[in-house]
């Protein structure tokens, strides 16, 4: 089987494991979690201990500003 | 009732019949409006009490007449309650989902609490609340009995029959169920070990005596239903057949109104301000006379609302359903009217329900009730709240003026004077105030209206102007008309995006057209065929300052689609500035200053040289003196050639297209970027204008001979699709011998085709290039197509050489008669010219048949056109619904209304495209950027240097370092990978 989340072109999905930096997240956009873009965890760029409620931080490479970090919450 | 002047919120709900009855003004009996002397006729449709709409006359329930009284609504007591044809699929759900004999929710507690709470869930991620009602209502509706242990009633399917009627379907005894048992009771033939059951066998196992099961195998006694469902068992026969039981909206009403305010909520339904029976009408309100004015024809007859109509019918049903039932008519009359009754009510509220046939005025035309107010274009939303009619707007038609600066629009003094802006009057203007009053408002810059400060509203008069003008002092306000200078909106439909809205300052001119620079046409996608386009005069100050300051055409000179310069050079400009730069030619000084009169250039640099006793000026010095005196600048032309500009000196090059045509054009895009948009305008401005001198001092015109090309040329033209015809004939034959080779991928068929299409292209080319060969550089054509200025090499080639092969779907013409194109031709002919190949030029003209076949491809064309605008503007404007609540906010993030992040960082880079300095090797142009940095930084080349640091050349190089001479770095760069 091929893992997807080690193809090229998929970017790199880290779950914030610690409490702390999903609030320092939070509090930099002033936002609550159910606000963030939502990612399901059926989702095969996810890694495998994701679970609902958790926030993930993707890395991608961007054409403009070299590296863009989003986050996005999953969900059932 | 005090009408609310501002809307805080708009909360969403049913409404009780009580409500209704209390909200009424009156309650209508009667279904005439009005008497024999014309009179409104007492709790009738047109009530007074409803409103008024005749001027003068007073409302008897507000007092107050018509224009200031918005109307009331009444009522109607329906003889029997109706179904609301907008919540019928909301009745089908409850009906569905809840008990017939508790009215409770056919869940378990747990269930319940779940769904709620999945629905508060749902309500949080914003997702659709509608998936999880629909998925409750699943589970519901699976239970054949009520979950409820102290209920257990039976939930029997519920038929939906579009649009309102609903029927329990039930399991009933079959009307041959004797035979059934009988039949079930025979051996079976198949089977030689199965001996039968016998009465007495089945009454055992049933558990009744015998002589029941004889007075059922009769007929006599029919089955209750446990003794059916053991029979059934033991006989392994179904002795049941489906009964549908209409659910009159009575029994529906009654139903609703035992569900549970806690069990509505998983439903959807908020229990605060709606009940469930509440969407099956007892009482219908009636709308106000206001909504459903009545005209008063040429003729003095009166025509009613289509909704006073429909009302009409609802009361006439009504009463006779009342006579009829008072009467004690059969049950089957009452039942018709009642079917009735409900028919009128639904078209009142939804004439173009699918399933009914809609309610139709005497000529056939279908009613316009309740709902087609509101949907589409023309509804109450799209067509009346979404977007209106303005005042202060006018249209006509738009023509060019060169003289005209981008940022104005020339605009007709008709329009002028009929457009106003208000002057507050103070200490200062009052002088001018009182002129632009006395002048009245036929005179060009006069006034239409002045307001007292008592807020009383004059008109200004010839006869009055005068003596209005003496009496305006400080604190009134003039509606003086438009005068030069004013800020104006101008826009030309379709708006596809901002730059189709831009800001203009007036010139008011005389003639009935808007004039235009041609220079803000690339924007708008304006030309002048015809095109008509919109002005808005704008009414306070904080949108003039607005459109001053965002909106104004130098302001819009860089487009965010691309972010580069949409406004600049086109057409007639770029062949201007090409035949002035691109041979460089020498000008007298008269001919020079005649080129720049137009600018603001009004001396003459030194001189190039001299030539025939007088000094001369090249064409390239003349347009340098349109350039920033620091500007430094490299680039490619579309002419081919390197431009280089230093010190604000063009050095060489063409200017065409690529220097300072609208797209992109580097010149116009480079000042309005590092200099101003200011510096942009007056560039484009000027260069405009000096184009347009430089094409009339050389004379540019083009006719039918400029695409002309010698005899020899024309024979080898003949020659060269000659030989493709040859090639052509030979493919064909060894098609034809079953030896053509097909290409992978591709049958026999389609390579040849493809072989085909490929030499007839490379014929056209090739005559093309011998077309091309024996232009002339001056051909204004070819300047034309070199510039960028209009057309291309290939409109050119297709004059003067070959048209080339049509197409209709990207192939080659295959349509037309059984296994030909035409009748002219054999079947199965495969040649080029069967198919669609033009082998003349437009110049030397088409044969009957060519013309056919370019007739074929070109409707293609505009068939194509025609399609994909339609397409696209409805994709564009779905687009723009589904993004139309998105917006940048304040800390970079881009969140929908309900703010939740869509994008983390706007465009993942936060940067706008026009405020992005960019070139085609990086998106970002940082060395151009810190290069202009640095000399802006420092004075002196040292200072720089100082501040980047001395770059020490090396010492102490072994002979073996040194660049290109570090053999060992050398051997190991080899080495390496």
């Amino acid at each position: 089987m091929v893992d997807v989340s080690q193809h090229k072109l998929v970017p790199e999905h880290t779950v914030l494991d610690d409490p702390d930096r999903v609030d320092e997240v939070l509090s930099e956009y002033n936002v609550s979690k159910t606000n963030l873009p939502k990612i399901t965890v059926s989702d095969p760029a996810l890694p495998d201990k994701a679970e609902p409620g958790d926030v993930i931080e993707i890395t991608r490479d961007s054409r403009t500003t070299d590296r863009a970090t989003v986050y996005r919450l999953v969900v059932e | 009732m005090q009408t609310p002047k501002e809307i805080g919120g708009i909360q969403f709900g049913l409404m009780d019949p009580e409500t209704y009855r209390d909200m009424s003004a009156t309650k209508v009996i009667t279904a005439d409006t009005y008497d024999d002397d014309g009179y409104p006729i007492d709790m009738g449709l047109m009530d007074p009490r409803l409103g008024v709409i005749d001027p003068g006359l007073e409302c008897r329930t507000c007092g107050q007449h018509s224009g200031s009284c918005n109307g009331h609504f009444g009522h109607i007591e329906l003889a029997a309650p109706v179904i609301h044809v907008g919540f019928t699929k909301l009745i089908r759900r409850l009906l569905r989902s809840t008990c017939r004999e508790c009215g409770r929710l056919a869940l378990t507690e747990e269930e319940r609490d779940e769904y709620r709470d999945n629905l508060v869930r749902a309500e949080e991620l914003g997702n659709d609340p509608n998936d999880v009602l629909k998925s409750a209502v699943r589970q519901a509706r699976k239970q054949s009995y009520c979950p409820h242990p102290d209920c257990g009633g039976v939930m029997h399917e519920i038929k939906h029959e579009k649009p309102t009627t609903y029927y329990e379907v039930q399991d009933v005894l079959a009307g041959d169920y004797s035979e059934r048992i009988a039949e079930a009771m025979q051996p079976d033939p198949d089977d030689e070990d199965d001996e039968g059951t016998g009465p007495a066998e089945l009454a055992e196992e049933v558990g009744v005596n015998v002589g029941r099961i004889q007075e059922i195998m009769s007929g006599e006694f029919r089955p209750k239903s446990e003794t059916r469902k053991k029979l059934e068992k033991v006989l392994g026969v179904d002795l049941t057949e489906e009964d549908m039981n209409k659910l009159m909206p009575s029994d529906i009403r009654d139903w609703f109104e035992d569900i549970p305010d806690e069990d509505i909520e998983v439903i959807g339904v908020d229990p605060e301000r709606s009940r469930p029976e509440w969407m099956i009408l007892t009482v219908l309100p009636v709308p106000p006379v206001t909504a459903r004015p009545s005209i008063t024809l040429d003729n003095g007859q009166r025509s009613e609302d289509d909704l006073t109509h429909k009302l009409v019918d609802i009361i006439r049903i009504n009463q006779r359903f009342m006579e009829n039932r008072e009467a004690g008519a059969p049950q089957l009359i009452i039942e018709d009217l009642w079917e009735l009754l409900q028919y009128h009510v639904t078209t009142f509220i939804d004439n173009e329900i699918s399933g009914t046939p809609p309610a139709r005025h005497r000529s056939g035309r279908p009613l316009k009730t309740l709902s087609q107010r509101l949907k589409g274009k023309e509804g109450r939303f799209r067509g009346s709240l979404s977007g209106k009619r303005v005042n202060f707007s006018a249209r006509t038609v738009i023509s060019p003026d060169p003289t005209l600066s981008l940022n104005e629009v020339g605009v007709p003094d008709r329009v002028a004077k009929e457009m106003t802006q208000t002057l507050n009057v103070t200490e200062r203007n009052v002088d001018e105030a009182r002129q632009y009053v006395a002048n009245g408002p036929e005179a060009h810059p006069g006034a239409n209206y002045v307001r007292r400060p008592d807020g009383r509203r004059l008109k200004v008069t010839e006869k009055n102007c005068e003596e209005l003008a003496t009496k305006v002092e400080e604190g009134w306000e003039v509606n003086r008309h438009l005068v030069d200078g004013d800020i104006v909106v101008f826009n030309r439909q379709p708006s596809l995006h901002r730059m189709s809205i831009m800001a203009h300052e007036v010139v008011v001119m005389p003639y009935k057209t808007f004039r235009l620079n041609t220079t803000v046409c690339p924007p708008y996608n304006a030309d002048f065929d015809g095109d008509e386009m919109n002005m808005h005069a704008l009414q306070n100050e904080e949108a003039r300052a607005e459109a001053r300051v965002l909106m104004r055409v130098q302001e819009q000179m860089l487009s965010p689609r691309f972010g580069e310069n949409i406004i600049g050079a086109i057409q007639d400009h770029i062949s201007g500035t090409y035949l002035l730069t691109h041979e460089n030619p020498h000008f007298s000084e008269t001919q020079a200053l005649d080129l720049l009169r137009a600018t603001s250039v009004d001396e003459l640099p030194a001189a190039d040289g001299e030539e025939n006793g007088g000094p001369y000026w090249t064409g390239r010095t003349v347009f340098s003196e349109l350039l920033p005196d620091d500007l430094n600048l490299e680039f490619t032309s579309s002419a081919g050639d390197t431009v280089e500009i230093v010190d604000g000196q063009l050095v060489t090059g063409t200017i065409d297209e690529d220097a300072v045509g609208a797209f992109g054009g580097e010149i116009v895009d480079t000042l309005t970027k590092v200099y101003s948009e200011t510096r942009a305008r007056v560039f484009v401005n000027e260069v405009a204008a000096l184009a347009m001198r430089a094409i009339m001092h050389f004379g540019f015109s083009l006719g039918i001979d400029d695409e002309s090309i010698p005899q020899a040329a024309d024979e080898m033209v003949d020659e060269a699709i000659g030989n493709a015809y040859e090639r052509i004939e030979e493919l064909i034959d060894t098609y034809e011998t079953g030896e053509l080779e097909s290409l992978p991928g591709r049958t026999v068929d389609e390579t040849l085709e493809m072989k085909i299409m490929q030499t007839l292209g490379k014929a056209r080319d090739s005559a093309g290039e011998i077309a091309e060969d024996h232009f002339q550089e001056d051909n204004p054509a070819v300047i034309m197509a070199r510039s960028g200025a209009r057309g291309s090499m290939l409109n050119l080639t297709q004059m003067a050489g070959c048209v080339g092969q049509q197409a209709v779907r990207g192939e080659r013409i295959n349509r037309g008669y059984e296994d030909r194109t035409l009748s002219h031709y054999e079947p199965n002919d495969l040649s080029a010219e069967a198919h669609g190949f033009v082998e003349n030029s437009y110049r030397g003209g088409l044969t009957p048949r060519e013309f056919f076949f370019h007739a074929m491809g070109g409707r293609e064309g505009l068939v194509d056109t025609a399609v994909r605008t339609s397409k696209s503007g409805y994709l564009q404007r779905r687009l723009i619904n589904a993004l139309s609540e998105l917006e940048a906010q304040y800390d970079g993030t881009v969140r929908d209304t309900s703010d939740t992040i869509v994008q983390f960082e706007y465009g993942e880079d936060g940067t706008s495209p026009v405020k992005v300095s960019s070139n085609d090797d990086n998106p970002i142009d940082v060395e151009g950027i810190a290069d202009r940095v640095l000399d802006a930084e420092f004075g002196s080349e040292e200072e720089k240097e100082r501040f980047l640091g001395s770059r020490e050349p090396p010492t102490n190089l072994s002979e073996y370092a040194g660049p290109g001479l570090n053999k060992a770095q050398g051997m190991e760069v080899e080495s390496d990978d």
